[in-house]
């Protein structure tokens, strides 16, 4: 197995003097390819910080932080953007697709920033959409589509690329426990049958269960890592 | 889902305030368009009329001959001068110049004489056209005479009056004549007006005994060919003479013309300024708020120019609609003006800049860079207008960006 995710006594702090915040504390974590892990804990407990840090999106105050081999310290923003585009996906809370944008258009969003030629974009999109099941529902805008689809385009958007590493910041957060479960299901399947790792953020106790590692984060500290056994 | 399709998008996200700088835009760019094309059109006009009427675009006279006028300066061969300029197909008027009285009746008053041939004048220039009463000059010398509007008006003289002429001839005798105005000229700028006495060139050379004295010859190629090189080749074919433009001849109406046209790049500037802020400030708010989306776009790995490429080119789609839409509204108003024109009489009357007479009736005048200039400048104000919206959008923090409620 391949370490797509080594993070050594990574800490990150917000603000200064008496305002100074700790949101990570001496963070270890290694995260390998194909693995399907949740991260729990409360709201404030560091989470998003973390996924943040992973995703390039942040830097750390201190510590060491690769990502598919590479160190994000030693990226400057653009090499970060590449690496973000080429090599990791990403599903947020709030579906954050472009209301402009058609479902197929949003998914295809990062083949684009890739070059890819757009004949051969379009069919790894409309593939990658059957995927998700949201085949004939292509040309909607998000307007147009329930919220479950929303997220359903949000992970075809993060998976298309194939990249090393997903991460997904409670992505069922903002959908009824119904749909979450269905969500949550062609995740475990895409990891299953494609390898998709994930990495993902959430405190529905659910989603816990259908992880296969579960970290437990208080306080900027991973307390619990380990085999789930919910 | 390339750039200009996301911007076109993107544009119409906000319908009213979109259609608002398209507005603002379109109206300031049609304004430009006609606005150069009624300055470019006055331009046009002063050049012609400068030109066109009497003075030419060259005039060649004897050294010194224009510091005094005196009737001995003459120009050395002028046959070899009109015949190089028939060989380059320039045309040419000879004139003669001499000063005396005129009077008619108890009337009288000092006239410059202008010893003229008919055909030459008429074929080379326009004044032959420009007759408030009567005709212009026969052909043939028949002591004719035609006066300039004031001139004939301080005379009190009609078409059809008698006119003793009194002059100091070359050979130093007094000239004595009785003439007959045949016409009077409209308004042809001061000098004539009001002390032009055109005769026919005959006639001159008998009244004041002046051989085959040529004081100045004009040339006109009516925008044939440029100023500089009418001068040039006016230059080789009288190399000992003394070769003036019209700018040099007509400062007033030069200086005219070069204000004009720094006063026509100062207010374009002042409206395509205004239009780059309407198209700055929409671009703004609807960076402002798409800052989540833009921190989205960055997360996936939108590079910072990939953002502004993005940013750029929807105000490029913006400024290229209000222009078109702009650039056929200016098109057809300053059609309009071409064919119509705007009658300055009403507020002016006639009136002459630096010696030289204006149609009141003011036309613009449409060409390629009455066009091109406002549209080209309009498109790339906008460009600079959305770099500063497309630095902020693409500077922007992907995480603060993400979040920004």
């Amino acid at each position: 197995m391949k370490t797509i995710v080594r993070l050594q006594n990574v800490t990150k702090d917000y603000g200064q003097g008496q305002a100074l915040t700790h949101a990570l504390r001496g963070v270890n974590l290694e995260i390998e390819s194909g693995e399907f892990t949740a991260m729990a804990g409360p709201s404030g407990s560091g989470k998003s910080t973390l996924l943040n840090i992973i995703g390039g999106l942040d830097r750390p105050t201190s510590g060491k932080v690769e990502v598919d081999g590479r160190e994000i310290d030693s990226l400057s923003n653009t090499d970060l953007g590449v690496l973000r585009r080429d090599r990791l996906g990403f599903i947020f809370q709030n579906y954050n697709l472009i209301p402009v944008l058609t479902a197929l258009e949003n998914a295809e969003y990062v083949l684009m920033l890739q070059g890819m030629p757009t004949g051969a974009r379009r069919d790894r999109v409309r593939e990658v959409l059957q995927e998700v099941g949201l085949e004939g529902l292509e040309n909607r805008y998000p307007r147009q589509l329930s919220g479950g689809q929303q997220q359903r385009v949000a992970i075809a958007r993060a998976i298309v690329s194939e990249p090393a590493l997903v991460l997904a910041d409670e992505p069922t957060a903002n959908v009824d426990s119904k749909t979450g479960l269905a969500l949550l299901d062609l995740m475990h399947r895409l990891n299953e049958e494609k390898g998709v790792t994930f990495f993902f953020s959430t405190h529905e106790e659910a989603v816990m269960k259908a992880a296969r590692r579960l970290l437990q984060l208080e306080d900027g500290v991973i307390c619990n890592d380990g085999p789930n056994h919910m | 889902m390339n750039s200009l399709r996301y911007g076109w998008r993107n544009l119409w996200r906000n319908t009213r305030r979109t259609l608002i700088t398209l507005t603002a835009v379109t109206l300031s760019t049609a304004i430009l368009i006609t606005s150069y094309a009624l300055m470019d059109g006055l331009l046009v006009h002063a050049v012609s009329s400068a030109t066109n009427l009497v003075v030419g675009e060259v005039q060649i006279h004897a050294p010194r001959y224009l510091a005094d006028r005196s009737i001995y300066r003459a120009l050395a061969d002028p046959a070899r001068i009109l015949r190089g300029a028939r060989e380059k197909k320039i045309r040419a008027a000879p004139r003669r110049y001499g000063y005396g009285l005129v009077a008619v009746g108890t009337k009288s008053a000092g006239a410059l004489f202008w010893g003229v041939d008919p055909e030459l004048e008429r074929t080379t220039f326009d004044l032959a056209g420009h007759m408030a009463k009567g005709q212009f000059l026969a052909e043939m010398p028949s002591r004719g005479m035609i006066l300039g509007r004031k001139l004939a008006r301080s005379l009190q003289a009609e078409v059809g009056s008698e006119i003793v002429v009194v002059v100091q001839a070359a050979d130093g005798s007094l000239g004595n004549e009785l003439f007959t105005v045949t016409g009077i000229f409209k308004a042809a700028g001061d000098a004539i007006d009001r002390n032009a006495a055109l005769i026919h060139a005959a006639d001159f050379t008998e009244l004041f005994v002046s051989g085959d004295r040529i004081h100045e010859i004009a040339l006109n190629s009516r925008g044939q060919m440029s100023t500089q090189d009418l001068a040039t080749l006016a230059a080789d074919l009288a190399s000992k003479e003394e070769v003036k433009t019209w700018q040099q001849l007509l400062p007033a109406v030069s200086d005219m013309v070069n204000l004009f046209d720094v006063f026509i790049w100062i207010f374009g500037l002042i409206f395509i300024l205004a239009a780059g802020m309407g198209v700055m400030n929409t671009m703004l708010m609807a960076t402002y708020e798409r800052i989540p989306e833009f921190g989205i776009i960055k997360a996936l790995g939108a590079t910072p120019w990939r953002i502004i490429r993005d940013v750029a080119t929807e105000a490029l789609a913006l400024a290229a609609l209000a222009t078109l839409l702009g650039t056929a509204l200016g098109l057809a108003g300053s059609y309009y003006l071409q064919e119509v024109g705007l009658d300055t009489s009403l507020f002016a009357g006639s009136y002459s800049v630096g010696g030289v007479a204006f149609d009141p009736i003011w036309r613009a005048a449409i060409g390629l860079k009455v066009v091109l200039v406002p549209v080209v400048l309009m498109v790339i104000i906008s460009l600079v207008a959305s770099l500063y919206p497309a630095g902020l959008a693409a500077r922007l923090d992907p995480v603060k960006a993400i979040h920004r409620p």
